[in-house]
């Protein structure tokens, strides 16, 4: 096995101590610390995501996976400099919307796109479109991704939908949403991008919308 | 025919003379307070401004009186401890208001701090010098637990931190159970539903602690998710003391109610997300299961009650396993997640486990359709779920708020209308149930 390999074997596996110190051992042995997502940690997730999306990881084994690979990606980010900082795959704000406390799903696919190499701007829970509209705005940021699990609060995404248009940001950025109540059919009747049915999907479709 | 001889006949998985219907014998199969309160409003059952009694201050269900109950023909009633997520009791009633503005009536327990952003904080046991447990976001319909983890060192985690919210039944309560049940059985002919989700193991919403003052052991939900697969001993020695005090408070229960009781609520823990389980099969047998079988089988050797599991979401992989513990009874029969067609469902476990819930779609057909489109899939769910009994209507979970009432009124009266036996359905069976997903 290749130091590659090992390390995306220890994130699968979610073994957080192996992956920090197999990333740290590699930089010392003179590993560019751009190499490491490209060639570990973004195959990684998605084998990950590969394997909860044909039931063979559940939620615990998603969580320990995606703590392994930022026990890498933690040590990694701080020495990106220059051209490898820039060559992030986008920028997503993410957030559940106004009115929602729940964060689970939410983490989860922050925590992929993340390890898909997304740079996350994470506002947290119950989060009005103003907010999300000025983080738009002072990130860049080329994605917006929503979670509602309340049949009460998806409707709460469509005004975010509307903040966005009114600021003059719609065409800068694409909107994905997801949550228990939210289907394909929602996310177009508030005239969402794309809707993520789960974290596998939503990472495929961010890298969709942020290349489209 | 007696609710109660009807709703017997449906869990012998023999047809009675209709479905039996539910609405609110668990804290699963209820209604919003909202929403109770303006169905009051609309059979007619109270003055305008006659306040609705929270029995659920963590959910904000509502109280379903027994004048509800013969309005909308329901066969069943709840039997239900004193307490409450957050640790105080039922007791001590005074007014409050919703932020939709139902006037209700709260525990004395219930005490709420606004925040400076509108929302409102509630304290655990009623004290507001401990930290908040409970928050519901300005303009929310009901409380989330706030995570209170503690930092902690692997070495550290105790067994004991993890049960603090389990404790053996003290007299009084058992005595409350015994009185409710000898009052129901006595001055109604409802089928009688014993609730004891609080013995949950591993319920999401409990693992907060939200009724403890300074919870202690592994509170954040994410660490819980992470803790099933890191620490499976750890969790299985939590799990096995847990189920100790259970086992003790079942027999005290059923000494003091006996068979009066025809169902018994036991598990409310979530195995279910929209599109699998949350948790493996293989952790389920691990896990949980032993424990389920032994309570399932003290329960079927000692009483008559039919066991209760209650799991949102897709449990398709995991209703052998469920079948296998004892359980008698599937709840709220979630058909909008994955793998969870009514037909499939009910061609493959209609013969060993009843259908309580599942009428309806609460995620979608309830809120937000219109009363036909409610009364369709009413009608098809019951073509799919009721043949040969093994059945009991309700929504595919509590009412939430914001439901219009003509929906309920709809679901309620197709529900009595196509459920009557023998069924019979002036349309041949359409290729895919309504509001299924694959």
């Amino acid at each position: 096995m290749t130091p590659f390999e090992e390390l995306q074997q220890a994130i699968i596996d979610g073994k957080a101590f192996v992956s920090k110190a197999l990333t740290e051992r590699m930089l010392k042995d003179g590993v560019r610390p751009g190499e490491f997502f490209p060639k570990a940690i973004i195959p990684a997730m998605d084998e990950v995501g590969r394997r909860m999306r044909e039931c063979e990881f559940f939620i615990p084994e998603v969580l320990i996976a995606a703590r392994a690979a930022r026990a890498s990606s933690d040590i990694l980010r701080p020495l990106l400099v220059g051209a490898e900082a820039m060559s992030s795959a986008g920028t997503v704000v993410c957030c559940t919307v106004k009115g929602d406390l729940h964060d689970i799903g939410k983490n989860i696919v922050a925590m992929m796109l993340e390890s898909a190499g997304f740079k996350i701007v994470d506002l947290g829970v119950d989060v009005n479109a103003e907010k999300i509209v000025n983080a738009v705005r002072e990130h860049q940021a080329n994605l917006v991704a929503l979670s509602a699990l309340l049949t009460t609060t998806m409707v709460n995404m469509k005004s975010v939908v509307e903040a966005l248009t009114a600021a003059g940001l719609r065409d800068n950025v694409k909107i994905m949403v997801g949550g228990a109540p939210v289907t394909d059919a929602w996310a177009h009747s508030i005239g969402a991008d794309g809707y993520g049915k789960d974290a596998p999907s939503a990472v495929e479709l961010a890298r969709q919308l942020a290349t489209a | 025919m007696t609710s109660r001889e009807r709703v017997r006949l449906a869990l012998e998985h023999r047809e009675p003379d209709c479905v039996p219907l539910d609405l609110g014998a668990t804290t699963v199969t209820g209604m919003h307070v909202d929403t109770v309160y303006r169905l009051r409003q609309a059979l007619d059952l109270d003055a305008p401004g006659t306040p609705v009694k929270i029995l659920d201050p963590f959910q904000m269900l509502g109280e379903v009186k027994p004048d509800l109950l013969n309005a909308l023909a329901i066969d069943t009633a709840l039997v239900c401890g004193t307490g409450t997520a957050f640790g105080f009791p039922l007791e001590g009633w005074k007014e409050w208001r919703t932020f939709a503005g139902t006037p209700a009536l709260v525990p004395a327990g219930f005490n709420t701090q606004p925040e400076p952003n509108g929302d409102l904080l509630l304290h655990p046991q009623g004290d507001r010098s401990a930290p908040a447990s409970g928050r519901m976001p300005q303009g929310g319909v009901y409380f989330d637990a706030i995570v209170r983890q503690d930092p902690f060192k692997e070495e550290e985690l105790r067994v004991e931190d993890n049960v603090e919210e389990f404790s053996v039944f003290s007299d009084g309560e058992i005595e409350h159970y015994r009185r409710r049940a000898e009052e129901l059985y006595t001055q109604t002919d409802k089928a009688l539903v014993l609730n004891l989700g609080a013995l949950s193991l591993g319920n999401i919403a409990r693992i907060p602690g939200p009724g403890l003052k300074r919870p202690r052991g592994i509170r954040d939900v994410e660490e819980w998710y992470v803790s099933l697969s890191a620490r499976r001993e750890h969790i299985y020695k939590i799990f096995e003391r847990q189920t100790e005090i259970n086992m003790a408070n079942l027999e005290k229960i059923y000494a003091a109610v006996g068979n009066r009781v025809a169902v018994a609520y036991l598990t409310g823990t979530d195995f279910g997300a929209q599109n699998g389980p949350f948790v493996s099969p293989t952790t389920y047998r691990n896990l949980f299961f032993p424990f389920h079988k032994q309570v399932n089988d003290w329960v079927h050797r000692h009483t008559t009650w039919k066991t209760f599991i209650h799991s949102c979401g897709s449990v398709w992989a995991l209703l052998e396993d469920f079948v296998a513990a004892g359980f008698d009874i599937l709840n709220p029969v979630q058909c909008s997640a994955a793998r969870m067609n009514p037909f499939d469902l009910k061609g493959k476990y209609g013969g060993r486990i009843t259908f309580w819930g599942g009428g309806i779609d609460t995620q979608s057909t309830l809120p937000f359709g219109s009363p036909q489109e409610v009364r369709e899939e009413v009608r098809e769910r019951i073509r799919a779920f009721a043949p040969g009994g093994g059945f009991v209507f309700n929504a595919a979970h509590n009412v939430q708020a914001l439901v219009p009432v003509e929906n309920v009124l709809a679901m309620y009266r197709a529900a009595r209308e196509y459920g009557a036996y023998p069924l019979r359905m002036d349309r041949a069976p359409s290729l895919t149930a309504v509001g299924t997903k694959h």
